[in-house]
């Protein structure tokens, strides 16, 4: 826990009752009001993504900077948000507080969801107390040794006040005791390296470092290829191999796997372009590596379902076929308190697509996450209906977890044609949320089956928090004639909010990288301290940049990228931004979007004088095409 | 009750010494009851309310928007065994009762020493307090005079009420009082510090230096 207990030892037994009655009341409460939070920050974002100057990199002022309605002239003297400072029309105003004063419509709900979710607030005790609230410090304290599932539960209790205002679909994580099997399965991963001949005196962690920083992006991919082959060969055929290593490779707990193949996947490995100094980076590129290799080679030693799991794993990469989809689902959903547990019941399918065009014919399964983990540990399958495009399955697919947990996710049912000689073919898939149904009074349903919704702003798809800096630039002293071009960057770290932790529960020790590029090296990195346990850490610190031209500062990018400091081990990426002018020369990364452009963009229009934001976390620092293509050689 | 059909979810507590009325207080706010019976609290409880509250203007017209207001009103244990449990939940709150009996001087000197744990254990060093002087009603028992509460008030800055649980004097009155000053402290915090951007750099704690306006530390 978070804060040392208190001590309850002299409450007695009849005491305890009475308070955790009181406990149980306040945390539905509680989870009333992270409904209701829930529900305000996704309107939040649906109208900032709506707003314009999002993408479009320009910034004129004679257009509303939120419905891009030309202005006119005399207009542009007085329609300044005084906190975002674009120049906005009339009708994008929303009047605050006392006399006439407004803000744009953007900074007006801003502020508004700040006093309604009561972030105020939070952002204020923060200071003074790590965030865990009385009722589960209390809690924790009576309990000295509860049952496995009632301490995740309350693990949860404690993690949703901490994240408690994120929208749903964030609390990214891994149950604990995945990780434990993956920690047991790198080991038997390094055994099986060693038993396999290649390399035996060689430490696997130093092979991979070595590949990963190879300047030749291919021979790493070459290395780690051999270590699989080596380890693939023991199990399966060997005909089966080689298109097996690279979705080995790549697979990762994709939140969200557009069919996009490579885009995602290059994108979902932070800091893949790092160069040779960039310790943490690699290290955490490689840990990701291992476990992922860890975890299929555990299957990989398990039994003949290796087959079945590794294929899966390359439609989750996006090397799939698909169809025109057609048809609908029968299922129904209900928890099980008895065995704490959710059953989804999957009745039948009707008037499915085929997934054998030429034989007019489907072998359909159904596959079914428990968003947003979609990964191994997540994924549920039926059997393989043959021959039908009515299949009628009555199956259930069970998950264990606590009930507390369930409000924020949803079920992800996919359906598939099983190729038996070919790819397998997507036949469509339905997303159930969870929080707003009713899991002990199920009753069947049937939805209609959706393509894959394309995701554009994958990038930004999974909430990872947000990042709130202050940006300025400093002029040059008259003093110094010679260097009259060259100013300075200031860029204050101030706080990030609702950091995701990597595992459920947990909390975050971090700190923020900061690089200008294009030098993406030493000379431009720099580091704040990290803040320990606290997912809305304050860094209060500023990076300064010397001797950069506010000419240069256009072809330039900044990208700050969160880091979760694991002293053991690597460090996690928590999430990141880039911030420049969105466009520019092709050897720098310019893909910033939105307030990123933005908060860019004030920086230069106002020298000395600090222009802040808050900027969404990007869950994955993905790349522009040139590296795509690279890696898809 | 909680059905999250509201725009703001409003934590208040009650504290003060042990049967000063703090639970007959808010039982009376939130449905207007007397109970004359005395139950020591078990360490902790809470009551829920909803109201409408109307932000009134500066200027003293209250033609101000109004907003559904849930009120969670924590009630405390005012007795010392239940002390570390009791001021744990203080960091939770918004707002404070700081309630004292009239009929008993002891409990008023020990506003003092309520005041200094609000002060360590509250979500900042000065949060929104209302002083409260309990059982009006009983006027000949009466001990504390209403001066002496009024001039301790107004050493700490904030507003003193003289109420009745058993009557219903002057409750509602103390508790939209506390209210209001949440609510004006959340508009202040929200739209003061962003109004100027933060200068200065690797300041220490952001904010501290913008705290200029009000006793308010966002």
């Amino acid at each position: 826990m978070l804060q040392s207990d208190i001590n309850l030892g002299f409450l007695s037994d009849s005491e305890r009752e009475l308070i955790l009655e009181v406990l149980r009341r306040d945390e539905e409460l509680r989870q009333a009001e992270d409904q209701r939070i829930r529900k305000l920050k996704t309107e939040l974002l649906d109208i900032k993504r709506r707003g314009a100057k999002r993408g479009s990199g320009k910034y004129s002022q004679r257009v509303c900077g939120r419905c891009l309605q030309p202005l006119s002239r005399l207009m542009v003297v007085s329609c300044q948000c005084r906190l975002c400072h674009h120049y906005v029309c009339h009708s994008c105003r929303t009047p605050v507080g006392p006399k006439d004063s407004w803000l744009c419509s953007v900074c007006a709900m801003e502020s508004d969801l700040k006093k309604r979710t009561g972030d105020w607030f939070y952002d204020q005790r923060v200071n003074r107390f790590l965030a865990s609230p009385a009722p589960d410090l209390v809690r924790s304290s009576m309990k000295n040794k509860p049952a496995p599932s009632e301490y995740r539960k309350r693990k949860w209790v404690s993690t949703q006040s901490l994240t408690y205002s994120q929208p749903s679909g964030t609390c990214y994580q891994r149950v604990q005791e995945n990780n434990m099997k993956n920690v047991k399965y790198v080991k038997l991963f390094q055994q099986e390296i060693r038993e396999s001949t290649v390399s035996p005196e060689m430490d696997v962690d130093r092979l991979f470092k070595k590949s990963v920083k190879g300047t030749q992006r291919t021979s790493g991919m070459c290395s780690l290829s051999i270590i699989f082959t080596n380890i693939l060969i023991k199990v399966i055929p060997s005909s089966v191999l080689f298109s097996e290593y690279t979705s080995t490779l790549d697979l990762r707990n994709e939140p969200d796997s557009p069919p996009a193949l490579v885009v995602t996947r290059s994108k979902s490995v932070p800091g893949l372009d790092e160069e040779e100094e960039e310790d943490e980076d690699i290290d955490s590129l490689v840990s990701f590596h291992r476990s992922n290799m860890a975890s299929s080679s555990s299957s990989l030693n398990s039994s003949k379902s290796t087959l079945g799991s590794l294929m899966s794993i390359y439609s989750e990469a996006g090397d799939y076929d698909s169809v025109e989809v057609s048809g609908d689902l029968v299922f129904s959903i209900r928890y099980d308190e008895h065995t704490q547990s959710l059953h989804v019941f999957i009745k039948e399918c009707h008037g499915l697509a085929h997934g054998d065009s030429s034989r007019k014919q489907s072998n359909p399964y159904v596959k079914c996450y428990l968003l947003p983990e979609k990964s191994r540990q997540s994924k549920r399958k039926t059997s393989i209906k043959r021959h039908t495009v009515n299949p009628v399955f009555n199956e259930t697919l069970k998950y264990t977890i606590s009930r507390a947990q369930l409000c924020s996710r949803s079920v992800l049912i996919s359906l598939w044609h099983h190729g038996r000689f070919s790819r397998n073919v997507f036949l469509g898939e339905a997303e159930i949320a969870l929080d707003c149904r009713d899991l002990d009074f199920p009753t069947e349903e049937t939805v209609i089956l959706m393509s894959k919704t394309p995701s554009s702003v994958a990038v930004f798809a999974q909430y990872k928090g947000e990042l709130v800096i202050s940006l300025k630039y400093v002029t040059p002293k008259t003093q110094t004639p010679m260097k009259i071009k060259e100013g300075e960057l200031h860029v204050l770290i101030k706080e990030a909010k609702n950091l995701v932790a990597v595992k459920m529960g947990d909390t975050a020790d971090s700190f923020v990288k900061g690089y200008l590029l294009p030098t993406k090296g030493k000379s431009t990195k720099r580091k704040t301290p990290v803040v320990k346990k606290n997912l809305n850490p304050h860094f209060a610190h500023t990076f300064v940049y010397k001797e950069v031209g506010l000419e240069q500062l256009k072809e330039m990018c900044l990208e700050l990228t969160l880091w979760d400091r694991e002293a053991m081990s690597s460090n996690e990426f928590l999430g990141g931004v880039r911030l420049s002018s969105g466009k520019g020369k092709e050897e720098v990364e310019m893909d910033s979007v939105g307030e990123e452009v933005s908060l860019w963009q004030k920086m230069m229009q106002y020298p000395d004088s600090w222009a802040e934001g808050t900027l969404p976390l990007r869950s994955t620092m993905g790349k522009s095409k040139e590296k795509l293509d690279l890696l898809n050689k | 009750m909680t059905d999250g059909d509201y725009d703001y979810l409003i934590k208040l507590l009650a504290l003060g010494d042990s049967g000063v009325g703090k639970t007959t207080f808010l039982y009376r706010y939130t449905d207007n009851k007397f109970n004359p019976k005395f139950i020591t609290t078990v360490g902790i409880d809470f009551r829920e309310k909803r109201v409408v509250y109307t932000a009134s203007n500066p200027n003293g017209t209250t033609a101000g928007k109004t907003f559904k207001v849930h009120l969670q009103l924590w009630d405390t244990a005012g007795q010392e065994r239940f002390r570390s449990l009791t001021t744990a939940f203080f960091r939770d709150a918004m707002g404070f009762l700081l309630m004292f009996d009239l009929t008993s001087q002891q409990s008023f000197l020990n506003v003092r020493n309520w005041m200094s744990q609000l002060q360590a254990n509250a979500y900042c060093e000065n949060p929104d307090i209302v002083l409260i002087g309990n059982k009006a009603d009983l006027a000949d028992q009466r001990e504390v005079q209403e001066k002496q509460a009024k001039e301790l008030a107004d050493k700490y800055g904030i507003p003193y009420f003289e109420t009745s649980a058993a009557t219903g004097v002057e409750v509602d009155k103390a508790v939209i009082t506390l209210l209001d000053l949440v609510m004006k402290r959340m508009e202040q915090c929200v739209d003061k510090p962003s109004a100027e951007p933060a200068n200065g750099m690797g300041v220490a704690k952001l904010g501290a230096s913008q705290t200029n306006e009000k006793k308010c530390a966002c």
